[in-house]
C-alpha cells in the first residue's frame, strides 16, 4: 500500500456524527461520512444520475440520495432501494491525529 | 396453502408484489399477466433520460427473466378483456382462460385523449409506455416546432426534454398556472420561468378550439383567435384509473379501484395496487389515489405481503418528483387539506418550500431546487409527517436552522 494515495480529507470535527461532507480532489467528487463506530468514503456521484450525494440524509449505516430516494449503505456501497440499482463505490479512511485521510486508488 | 395466485398488470406494483409474495409463499404459483410485450419497467425516464439517449431500453427493467425465472413467477404476455369475478375467472380476446383462487389488480392508469377531431385521431400522441416513447423519439428526429398540449408534470418534462434536444417547444395549459393547483403557485411560476430561459413558450388560460392540419404542418386556433403552427403534436391532458374492464361487474370503483388499508377491494380474494387503486391512508383518514413510482413499489409490496398471509396496513406519506431541466420538484404528503403555509428559502440554487399546515402539523409540503437540493428537508418532512410532530413554525421558515431538528428524540 502506498502512502501517497492516502488524501487528507479534514479533520475529524469537520464532521457531525450522523453527517457527511464533500471532498473534492482532483476532478472526482467523494462524500466522508461520521457514523456511531468510525469514519466511511464512497463515491460523492449518485450510480443513478448525476447528482451529488452530499445534499442527501444519512440515516444509521444509510445514505438517501436526495434526488429519487435512492438508497446506499456507506459501509458496502450496496444500492438498496430503487431507483438506485447499480452499488456505490467505496474508499478505505484511516483517522490520524484528528486528521481523516481517505485512500484513493 | 398453495394458491393460484394472478397478478393482472405487468407494472411496477406488479413485480414488487410478485417478489414480495414469494419471499413469504413459495408454494403458490405467481402469474403476472401484461399486455406490453416486455418484463415490468420503470416509466419516469421514458419522459426525460430515455428520450435524451440518456437511457435505453435495457437499463428500464426492474428485474431481468432470470430473476423471474429464480423466483418461480410467471410472465405472460397478454391483454384480458374480461373479467368473471364469481367463478375467479379472467379471459383474453381469444378466449383463453386464466383461473385464480387469489387476483391483485394492477392496471394502472391510462392517458386521457383529446376530443377534438375524430379525423386527426391518429395524429396525436401521447406517453405513457415504452413503445410510445420510441415512437416520440424517432418522429422528433424530423420535427422542429413542437407543441405540448398540457402543462402538467409528464408534458413539462417532455418540453424540457424535447428542448435539451434543440426544438422549438410551446406548451399549452388551459389553467391559469402549471402543474394544476395542487403546486404552490409561487413553485409553478418558477418552473414556467426555467422552460422560457431555455427557449420554451408557455401559454396559459387557453383553450383550444380547433386543430386544422394543412399538410405536414397543424394549425392550433386557440380561444382568444391566436394561431400556433406546429409540426407535432403531444397532448398529456392527464390520466384516469385503467378500470374500463370493470364497469359492469360488482367490483367498487370511485376514481379507480376502492380499496381498503390493505390493499382489498370489495370482492373477496381480489385486491388492487398501484396507480389503478383509490386506497384509504388511515393517517389521514381518507381514500386517495396516487400516480406515483415510490407509491406503486410500495403499494404492489403491501399487496404482496397480505396477499401472502402477512396483514400490513399501508402507511406510506405520498412522495412523488418532476424532474424538468436541471431543477427537482418534490412532493410529500398531501397538499390540499390545510389552514396554513409556511415557506422556507426563496431561491431555487438553495432549494425552496412550502409547507401546508393544520393544526400545527405538517400534512404536506413541495419543494423545487436544482439537483437534490430539496430532497434532504423533503425527507425530513416526510418522517415529521410520519410521526405526527407539532412543529415549530421559525424552525420551518429559517433555511439556516436544520430542520432535523424538529424530529422529537426517543
Ligand atoms: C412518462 C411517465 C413519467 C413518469 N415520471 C414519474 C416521475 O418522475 N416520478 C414519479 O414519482 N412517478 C412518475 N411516473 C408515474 C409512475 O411511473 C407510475 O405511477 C407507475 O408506473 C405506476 O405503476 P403501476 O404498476 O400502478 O402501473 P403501470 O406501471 O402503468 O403498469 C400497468 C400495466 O398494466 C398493463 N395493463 C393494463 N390493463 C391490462 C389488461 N387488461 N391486460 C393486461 N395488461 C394490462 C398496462 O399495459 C401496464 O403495462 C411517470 C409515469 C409516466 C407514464
Ligand atoms: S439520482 Fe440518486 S436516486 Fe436518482
Amino acid at each position: 500500500m502506498s502512502e501517497e494515495n492516502w488524501i487528507e480529507v479534514g479533520s475529524t470535527d469537520s464532521i457531525e456524527e450522523e453527517d457527511l461532507i464533500r471532498f473534492d480532489h482532483q476532478d472526482k467528487t467523494f462524500c466522508v461520512y461520521r457514523l456511531t463506530d468510525g469514519f466511511y468514503a464512497t463515491d460523492g456521484i449518485c450510480t443513478h444520475e448525476e447528482v451529488h450525494l452530499e445534499d442527501g440524509l444519512v440515516m444509521d449505516d444509510e445514505i438517501e440520495c436526495p434526488m429519487h430516494q435512492g438508497i446506499f449503505n456507506i459501509k458496502s456501497g450496496k444500492a438498496l432501494s430503487p431507483p438506485a440499482c447499480v452499488d456505490l463505490k467505496t474508499y478505505p479512511v484511516k483517522v490520524d491525529n484528528d486528521k481523516i485521510f481517505i485512500k484513493i486508488d | 396453502m398453495k394458491n393460484n395466485i394472478i397478478i393482472l398488470g405487468g407494472g411496477q406494483a406488479a413485480i414488487y408484489a410478485a417478489i414480495e409474495i414469494r419471499k413469504n409463499d413459495t408454494e403458490s404459483n405467481i402469474k403476472i399477466l401484461g399486455e406490453e410485450s416486455i418484463l415490468p419497467y420503470e416509466r419516469p425516464p421514458l419522459s426525460k433520460d430515455f428520450l435524451l439517449d440518456k437511457k435505453h431500453e435495457e437499463d428500464l427493467f426492474f428485474h431481468s427473466s432470470d430473476v423471474l425465472i429464480n423466483e418461480n413467477i410467471d410472465f405472460d404476455n397478454v391483454s384480458i378483456n374480461k373479467v368473471d369475478f364469481e367463478n375467479k375467472k379472467l379471459f383474453t380476446k381469444n378466449d383463453n382462460v386464466y383461473s385464480y383462487d387469489i387476483l391483485l389488480i394492477s392496471t394502472g392508469s391510462e392517458n386521457k385523449k383529446l376530443c377534438l377531431d375524430d379525423n386527426l385521431n391518429n395524429d396525436f400522441y401521447y406517453l405513457r409506455n415504452l413503445e410510445e416513447a420510441k415512437i416520440i423519439k424517432e418522429i422528433v428526429l424530423n420535427k422542429n416546432q413542437i407543441t405540448i398540449i398540457g402543462g402538467g408534470f409528464i408534458g413539462l418534462e417532455i418540453a424540457s426534454s424535447l428542448s435539451q434536444l434543440q426544438k422549438k417547444v410551446t406548451v399549452i395549459e388551459i389553467g391559469n398556472q402549471l402543474m394544476g393547483r395542487i403546486i404552490p403557485k409561487q413553485i409553478a411560476d418558477l418552473v414556467q420561468n426555467t422552460h422560457i430561459e431555455h427557449g420554451n413558450e408557455i401559454i396559459l388560460n387557453k383553450q383550444i378550439d380547433k386543430i386544422i392540419k394543412k399538410n405536414d404542418i397543424y394549425e392550433i386556433l386557440l380561444n382568444d383567435n391566436s394561431l400556433i403552427e406546429t409540426d407535432f403534436v403531444i397532448a398529456g391532458i392527464g390520466s384516469t384509473p385503467s378500470i374500463k374492464l370493470f364497469e359492469n361487474t360488482n367490483l367498487k370503483l370511485d376514481n379507480g379501484i376502492v380499496t381498503n388499508q390493505f390493499c382489498e377491494t370489495s370482492i373477496k380474494d381480489v385486491y388492487a395496487a398501484g396507480d389503478v387503486s383509490n386506497f384509504y391512508h388511515p393517517l389521514y383518514e381518507r381514500n386517495m389515489r396516487l400516480e406515483s413510482y415510490q407509491h406503486a413499489q410500495n403499494h404492489g409490496i403491501c399487496a404482496g405481503k397480505n396477499i401472502s398471509g402477512v396483514k400490513t396496513e399501508y402507511t406510506s406519506i405520498p412522495w412523488m418528483w418532476s424532474d424538468q431541466f436541471n431543477l427537482n420538484l418534490q412532493l410529500t404528503g398531501i397538499c390540499d387539506d390545510y389552514e396554513e403555509i409556511i415557506e422556507r428559502g426563496s431561491e431555487i440554487n438553495n432549494g425552496v418550500i412550502y409547507f401546508f399546515l393544520k393544526n400545527k402539523k405538517i400534512r404536506g409540503a413541495c419543494g423545487l431546487g436544482i439537483l437534490g437540493k430539496v430532497g434532504r428537508d423533503i425527507r425530513i418532512t416526510t418522517k415529521l409527517i410520519e410521526k405526527n410532530t407539532i412543529v415549530d413554525r421559525q424552525i420551518l421558515s429559517d433555511q439556516n436552522q436544520k430542520l432535523n431538528k424538529l424530529i422529537p428524540k426517543l
